[in-house]
Order: structure tokens, then sequence, then C-alpha cells
């Protein structure tokens, strides 16, 4: 059980704060949500998690580990997984191809047999497949298992970068707008997973527009207005807080 | 019989170009932008004549220190290209098969300058090449099939999502130069032991071009790629015999016509549309299957 905890997080670029002085907890077992208006800097908040940009001032720490520094892969192999604002998939690949590849950072066979095509290669190349195609049928994909990811539906791919991001069993896991574009019936099955995912100790971080669905969903909500935190607290508070509509109102 | 004998050197100029653009795809396949190719094969070429001449070692040693150097150098160019993408990783490896050339021409001592290194025993035939090929294939077959082959995917397709799912990119950039820096040896060596002389000017620029078009042609995903682009063009300038001075306009022709219109190569694209078929059509059978 590991928490997110990010304290005084600052990143300009060319000298202009992009996200300033940020403080926030993502407790282990809980969806909280991070919401604000366009360009609040939400996505760079992710980049900053994640290791793709470099923290500017500030600490991040996943449970008692300092990763300010940390790479983006030795992150992920942290167990800190994400998905995409813009859709990332291997499109060519199938469905199955591209889940499997979440599950990189639990492969145990060493280059030297991956090399020489021993044995455990190919062992683990089903055991991956087999729990791929798990993944599939909790997300009612495993027709598609067979077909391209790229010649699927909107809300099909999102699936496949969520069962991706699910693949690596992250103690962290970031959701960065997982149900744009997607209609209620579908946010809402997604919904029933991330608190399932979270029953079991995962920390989300859900990054949405949807207020709704951020509200439905998340115990404790931050709100973001160009790069500033300007209220945090349960979704009540936060729907009645004006400067929280004034932000919303006035972009 | 005798037609076929006829055309033993083409077989064999083939099967090289094969394991040249074997040495091309890996690194490709993992997303590296390298045209090291031809400098790894000269360095293994070079090493098994000096080692078969004016050593008088066995074939065996000197392929088999032919695909180590490979390695070793691979290696080498590897680290310091770690932080190169792109045009930049083109350019420091064309670089390399510029430095390859100069030692080579220059070094008289040791390399017998232009004139290249005669004399050299031959001890592999077109039988030798073509095991060469079918063990190198299916070494790269499983390779490709492996947790390694799925990382090289993904570096290629997304280096974002690599990293994200901690993917180490400089591992497997690292695996796939190691990789390409001795298969392109090892193809250096059998090219030694197959033509009695090597000379400096058939490791240069044509090389280079020529390994990547075969490539880029044949598709660099499937492992099939790389051999169905050299077959065609090894085979093609020879179609295009009578056509004398059209035969380089006609060869670029082609080329173009491959990157326009089948930009993941031959292979690649001809297994998309099986599998867009094969899909489609258990989609038919089950909506047959609901409407009855």
């Amino acid at each position: 059980m590991k928490a997110l905890c990010l304290s005084d997080v600052s990143r300009s670029f060319g000298g202009l704060p992009a996200v300033d002085g940020l403080t926030l907890t993502a407790p282990a077992g809980r969806v909280t949500g991070l919401i604000g208006p366009n360009g609040a800097g939400k996505t760079t908040v992710v980049n900053l998690i994640t290791g793709l940009l470099k923290v500017g001032r500030g600490r991040i720490t996943v449970g008692e580990r300092d990763v300010t520094e940390a790479s983006a892969s030795a992150l992920a192999r942290a167990g800190v997984a994400r998905t995409f604002q813009n859709i990332r998939l291997i499109a060519d690949a199938t469905v199955l191809e591209n889940v499997v590849a979440g599950f990189h950072r639990h492969e145990t066979t060493g280059v030297l047999s991956n090399l020489f095509g021993l044995p455990s290669s190919f062992a683990e190349r089903r055991r991956l497949e087999e729990k791929a195609g798990a993944l599939l049928e909790r997300f009612g994909m495993t027709a598609f298992a067979a077909h391209p990811a790229g010649s699927l539906s909107y809300g099909h791919q999102r699936r496949i970068e969520m069962m991706r991001a699910l693949a690596m069993d992250p103690s962290v896991l970031l959701l960065d707008e997982p149900v744009a574009g997607m209609n209620d019936s579908e946010a809402h099955s997604l919904a029933e997973i991330f608190r399932d995912v979270a029953g079991q100790g995962v920390a989300i971080l859900l990054i949405e527009h949807n207020m709704r669905f951020v509200m439905s969903l998340c115990t404790h909500i931050y709100v973001l207005a160009s790069g500033r935190l300007i209220s945090d607290g349960d979704p009540e508070e936060v729907g009645r807080d004006p400067k929280v509509i004034e932000a919303y109102l006035g972009s | 019989m005798k037609f076929f004998l006829s055309y033993i050197p083409l077989f064999e100029l083939a099967l090289f170009n094969m394991l040249l653009a074997f040495s091309q795809y890996v690194v490709l396949r993992a997303g590296v932008f390298s045209l090291g190719t031809a400098a790894f094969a000269a360095l293994g070429a070079y090493t098994s004549a000096i080692l078969a001449t004016k050593l008088g070692m066995s074939p065996w040693i000197g392929m088999a220190a032919s695909l180590v150097l490979g390695a070793i150098a691979g290696a080498l160019v590897a680290i310091p290209l770690a932080r190169l993408r792109g045009v930049f990783q083109a350019l420091a490896t064309l670089a390399l098969v510029q430095i390859m050339l100069s030692i080579t021409l220059n070094w008289v001592d040791v390399t017998e300058g232009a004139l290249g290194i005669n004399g050299i025993p031959r001890s592999v035939g077109l039988f030798g090449m073509f095991c060469a090929v079918v063990v190198v294939g299916y070494f790269l077959a499983v390779i490709g099939a492996s947790s390694i082959g799925r990382a090289f995917d993904v570096i290629r397709e997304d280096e974002t999502v690599a990293v994200s799912l901690g993917i180490s990119v400089p591992k497997y950039h690292l695996i796939a130069f190691i990789l390409s820096g001795s298969i392109a040896g090892f193809a250096g060596g059998l090219h030694a032991f197959s033509s009695y002389s090597i000379t400096p000017n058939e490791y240069g620029f044509h090389m280079l071009v020529m390994v990547l078009a075969m490539v880029v042609l044949g598709g660099r995903v499937s492992v099939w790629g790389p051999v169905v682009g050299a077959a065609i063009l090894t085979v093609l300038p020879e179609l295009l015999r009578g056509f004398q001075e059209y035969r380089m306009v006609m060869q670029g022709a082609v080329l173009m016509f491959a990157i326009v219109f089948l930009p993941r190569g031959i292979v690649d694209t001809a297994k998309n549309i099986w599998r867009a078929r094969r899909v489609a059509a258990s989609e038919a059978a089950k909506t047959k299957a609901v409407t009855v």
C-alpha cells in the first residue's frame, strides 16, 4: 500500500510557470481527483509524476521512496502506471499484443534465455498471454483479442490503454482523461472497474474534465487553475467553492 | 544443372545480402536509425581476411573472431550514441562507415590499402552461406517472439509509451546494436571466405544504401522482410541487365514506389492485409451465426 505525495512541486517552461507550488496526496485504496479548466497544467502534473518532465522544484514520493529524480522507466518499474490523454497504442499490433506489452515490468526471463530462445522464454510468453486474456475478459474485450488495436473504436482503444496500465499491476495509477469521448454507460462501467482497482489498494489519481464523473468517483478532489491549486476537499465542498465555479465559468 | 551452376555466384550474393539485411533489420526494428552495418561488415571481413592470409588461421577462428569483434564494435558504438535519436543516429553511424573506410584504405601495412586483400582461401560455399542465413534468421525469429522483440516493437512505435511501461530504452538499443554488429561482422567474415578477395570500397556508401533499401522494401517487423527485400534487390539488377544504363533508374523507381505505396514494406503490409481479412472473416461468421 503506497501513497503518492507531491510537496510544493513546481515547473516552468521558459519562465512561464506551468505548475506552481502544487502539494497533493493520493492515498492508497482511493480515487483522488485532479480537475481544472483547459490549460490548468493537469497533464504537466502527470508528466512530472511519471518522470517524462523534470521537476523544477519540490519533491515527489511514492510510499517511502523519493522519486523526484527517477527516470521515467525506473518509475514505471517501481509501479507507477499511466494512461495518455491522446490514446497511444501500437496501432498495427493486436489488442492482445498491446496488453501483453504492459507486463514488461513483471517479466522474469533473462536476456540470455530470450536471445537463445530457451523454453523459459516461450513459457513466459504463454503465461503473459493467459494473464492478458484474463484482463480482456474483465473488460469484455475477449472477442477483439486478435483485432489490430488501431481498427477499433475510440472507446475500445481507451479500454486497451487501461488494460495495458493494469497489466503493470501498479501501486499508483494515473488516469489522464480516461472517459473523454465515452458515453455515460461506458463511463459507468469504467467507474466500476476503477473502484474495484482502488479497492485492491492502488492509489488512483484521476485527471478528468467530466465533473459528474469525478464527483461520483472521487473521495477527495484537487482543483488546479493556471498551475496553482485553488481548492481542495471532498466533492461537495469543491462543488460549492465559488473560486472553482469562477475558474470553470471564467475560462 | 549447368544453368543452375552459372547462377551460384548470384545466389551467394543474395544470401550475403540477406545477412547484411538482417543486421540492418534488427536495429530498425528496435527503432534505431543506424547505418553502421557496412562498417561492421568491413570490420568482420578484414578481421577474417587478415587472420587467414597473414596468420594462417582456420576459417572457423576467423569467422568467430569476426562475429565477436562485430558484437564488441556494436556495443562500443551504442554507448556514446545512447542519447541520439533518428537522423542524428544516422549521421553518427554514417561517420562510422567513413572512419572504417579510411582505416581500410590508409592503414596499408595491415589492410593492403585500396588494392584490398587477395588470395583468401575460399572455404565457404553456397551451402555454408545458406546455413548461415537459416541459423541467423531462426535466431532473429526467436528473439523477435521473445520479451526482447516485444520491447523492440514498443520502442519503435512509441518511445514515450515504452518508458512509461518500464522499458529501458538504452538497454534495448544496446542489445540491438550488439546483434546488428555481430550479424554484420559474421556476414563480412563469410564474404571474405567466399570471395577470394576484399576491397575497401565494397563496404562503402553503396552497400549502406543498398542494405537500407532492402529492409525498407521488405519490411522491418517480420523477419521475412529483410529476406524478401534482399532477394528482390539482388535479383532485380540481373533481370534488368538488358536495359544497361537504365538499370539504376528502374531500381530507384521500384524503391520509390515501395516507399510511397508500401511504407511498411512488402512483407509487413501483406501480413497486415492477411490478418485484417481473417478478422473480417471471423466477424462475418459471427454475424451469420447470430442472424441464423
